[in-house]
């Protein structure tokens, strides 16, 4: 209970005044009661009454987790946290030299970010994955739903039902193939209408309104509580104009940053985000570098950077906790976001053997 | 600056405190300070009695001054250098980290800060069969890497076993143990994080065995996540607030002996200045050990897992020292 006054989350202005009457302590002032409280520091009886009910809650969250109680919601040992991440899922990106370079796809839980240039394809892979995000457990998804939260106006909706109606073939075709019982079921809900209507869309013109939907969010949430994709495209847009003051940008990014990691831990989604490239001049040559400056780099646990060579479109790994750096070439077609190649075909000996998601290639298709 | 109130020692009571504050005394500053034979005459009270109060709150209040060689003996017998599992880093940080000392890792992002927590975690968990507190503000701690590193320490401690014994270890699965070892707790806030440590110190200090285990180390990945939304724009108590967590910090390193270990950021002044740590001047003078992390080549286009660690701060070694890592 030796809490410091100083570390209780007070208004600033109240805590100064605190200091200078002489209180060290939470104790101290939950000894003096709200009229001793408000005497001495000269604010009214239903203010002190508010600070000791804050200081309350405080003093008695940690007495109870001390105690060994269960009330603090983020403590485990790493023994835990594997056990949990095995079962966790991953949002693939049907291209699977991309996933094999994430681990598995995007990860649940974490902050993605994916820079490039202009027109190499942020915005299709967010549209993919707003798409396959959707995808039933049996088919290797995680059947959850997504909120697309757009600040540049890029999102094309007959492109999101291009890439859905490749989605709902491809699984009907792996239902074909492997003809059980629980795809079928699940291919019943799996719809064009129903992958859109589960795609919750947002569009914010500026950074003010965008601060206030992802500040709104959690409470969005917790009544979607299938929401398992958070889709930002064109973080950088709103915060890279119109700011005088760039020390209020880094606070407002980081603070940004901090309630997405929030979001992304308690409700256990994926949260991405889309950057924009800038140039940093040197002293002899001039790079391309994500945009937002250096502390915005810290922000995303994931961060994917799209570039071209020559007319090959190429993702780079750039920074991840588990993953090695490296780079693969993808592309993108008609039904959205692809391999290069198609994936080299492996014959298991029985049909359970084989990844849900690759259909083998049948006598039917070659005629 | 404690203010007087009753109770704080014996014979320090409701009136004279009132007598007291009628005449300006509001502090035990103020107190301990004033001519006793002046405030007896003005307050109408007590010389004796005055006397004995101030007796009792210089013995409350004062801090006492401790004999170099005492303090040396103390040292030496409660001070442990945990190694940090990378020959090259102990090299660097004169053979480990030094508990009651906080250490700070700086870098840019990419560069393999998270992986050499991750790295020292493994290392004092298996290696040194410690408990580690790892706090983790920004969502990088991913146990199947943090297992990835511990087959990987075992796999090496299990070719020299067999060498030596010449005959294969029992599995009864240390690793499964280490990780049992690692207490993991998200702190997304400036205050989540000191409510945190604010109850790591009460456990420590009601020394309850339960789950903390004789614990060693704290691992805070990373501080800057915190604290940056609290600096710039016009207002002021993001520095007040960061200068606590600092304290918060040392005392805890220095009163319970443990390492702690903290991460860091890099910012530049404008588009094409050199890297400078971030959270500025005041937070330089916590630390007493800073490492900076750079990967080799400057473009991200080669990928590797070699990265150049410079000891930028030390107390016992020359700075500019350079040694190579590996994070793979």
């Amino acid at each position: 209970m030796q809490r410091e006054v100083g570390t209780l989350p007070l208004a600033p202005a109240l805590r100064a005044r605190l200091a200078a009457a002489g209180f060290q302590t939470a104790q101290e002032l939950l000894d003096t009661g709200p009229c001793g409280l408000s005497k001495e520091i000269g604010i009214s009886r239903e203010e002190a009454l508010e600070v000791l009910q804050v200081v309350r809650q405080e003093c008695h969250g940690d007495a109870a987790r001390t105690a060994g109680g269960s009330g603090a919601a983020r403590r485990c040992t790493a023994l835990e946290l594997l056990e949990e991440e095995q079962t966790q899922g991953f949002i693939i990106t049907f291209c699977s030299a991309l996933d094999n370079i994430l681990g598995g796809g995007v990860q649940l839980t974490k902050i993605t970010e994916i820079c490039g240039a202009p027109g190499v394809g942020k915005t299709q892979l967010c549209m993919q994955l707003a798409v396959d995000v959707q995808i039933p457990e049996c088919f290797g998804g995680v059947a959850g739903e997504a909120v697309f939260i757009d600040t540049e106006g890029s999102f094309m909706v007959d492109r999101v039902v291009d890439i859905a109606a490749a989605c709902v073939q491809h699984c009907h075709l792996i239902a074909e193939a492997q003809q059980e019982e629980d795809h079928r079921k699940a291919l019943e809900t799996f719809s064009l209408e129903n992958i859109l209507s589960h795609i919750y869309y947002f569009r914010c013109r500026d950074y003010i309104e965008l601060l206030a939907q992802v500040y709104l969010l959690p409470e969005f949430l917790s009544e979607h509580s299938k929401v398992r994709l958070v889709v930002i495209d064109g973080i950088a847009f709103p915060f890279r104009h119109d700011f005088e003051d760039l020390s209020l940008r880094t606070r407002l990014l980081n603070g940004l940053a901090q309630q997405l990691i929030i979001i992304a831990n308690d409700h256990k989604s994926a949260v991405v985000l889309t950057n924009q490239m800038t140039t940093r001049i040197g002293q002899s040559q001039s790079t391309l570098v994500p945009a937002l400056g250096e502390s915005w780099g810290h922000a995303a646990t994931v961060r994917l950077i799209f570039h071209w060579d020559n007319s090959q479109r190429l993702a780079t790994l750039y920074k991840s906790p588990s993953q090695k750096e490296s780079t693969i070439a993808y592309h993108i077609t008609s039904h959205g976001f692809r391999d290069v190649q198609p994936p080299a075909v492996t014959q298991s000996a029985g049909g359970t053997g084989m990844n849900p998601r690759k259909r083998p290639r049948t006598e039917e298709e070659k005629q | 600056m404690v203010v007087l109130r009753a109770g704080l020692c014996p014979g320090l009571t409701e009136d004279m405190i009132q007598l007291l504050r009628a005449n300006g005394i509001r502090t035990v500053v103020d107190f301990v300070s004033s001519d006793l034979e002046d405030v007896a005459q003005k307050c109408s009270l007590s010389y004796k009695a005055l006397v004995a109060v101030r007796r009792v709150l210089l013995a409350q209040f004062s801090a006492f001054p401790a004999n170099g060689a005492d303090l040396y003996e103390e040292l030496k017998s409660s001070t442990a250098i945990l190694p940090t599992g990378s020959p090259s880093l102990d090299q660097l940080l004169d053979s480990g980290l030094y508990t009651g000392e906080v250490t700070e890792l700086m870098g840019a992002p990419g560069s393999g800060k998270t992986q050499v927590c991750l790295g020292i975690a493994a290392s004092v968990s298996l290696g040194l069969k410690q408990h580690v507190l790892f706090l983790d503000s920004t969502g990088g701690f991913t146990a199947s890497r943090l297992y990835q590193m511990l087959q990987a320490q075992t796999e090496d401690e299990e070719e020299q076993a067999r060498q030596v014994l010449g005959r294969l270890r029992l599995c009864f699965v240390p690793q499964l143990e280490a990780l049992q070892r690692v207490q993991v707790v998200h702190v997304f806030s400036i205050y989540e994080l000191l409510s945190a440590l604010q109850e790591l110190r009460d456990h420590l200090s009601q020394e309850v065995v339960s789950s903390m285990g004789p614990l060693k180390m704290v691992v805070l990945d990373s501080v800057s996540a915190v604290i940056y939304p609290l600096l710039g724009g016009r207002q002021s108590e993001g520095l007040a607030l960061m200068m606590q967590l600092s304290r918060e910090l040392k005392t805890l390193a220095r009163e319970f002996s443990l390492a702690v270990v903290v991460t860091n950021q890099v910012t530049r002044d404008s588009s094409t200045g050199p890297l400078k740590p971030a959270l500025g001047r005041s937070w330089s003078f916590v630390p007493s050990t800073r490492v900076l992390l750079e990967g080799k080549e400057a473009t991200w286009e080669k990928a590797t897992t070699q990265r150049l660690a410079s000891l930028s701060k030390s107390p016992r070694q020359p700075t500019g020292i350079q040694v190579e890592l590996d994070i793979g």
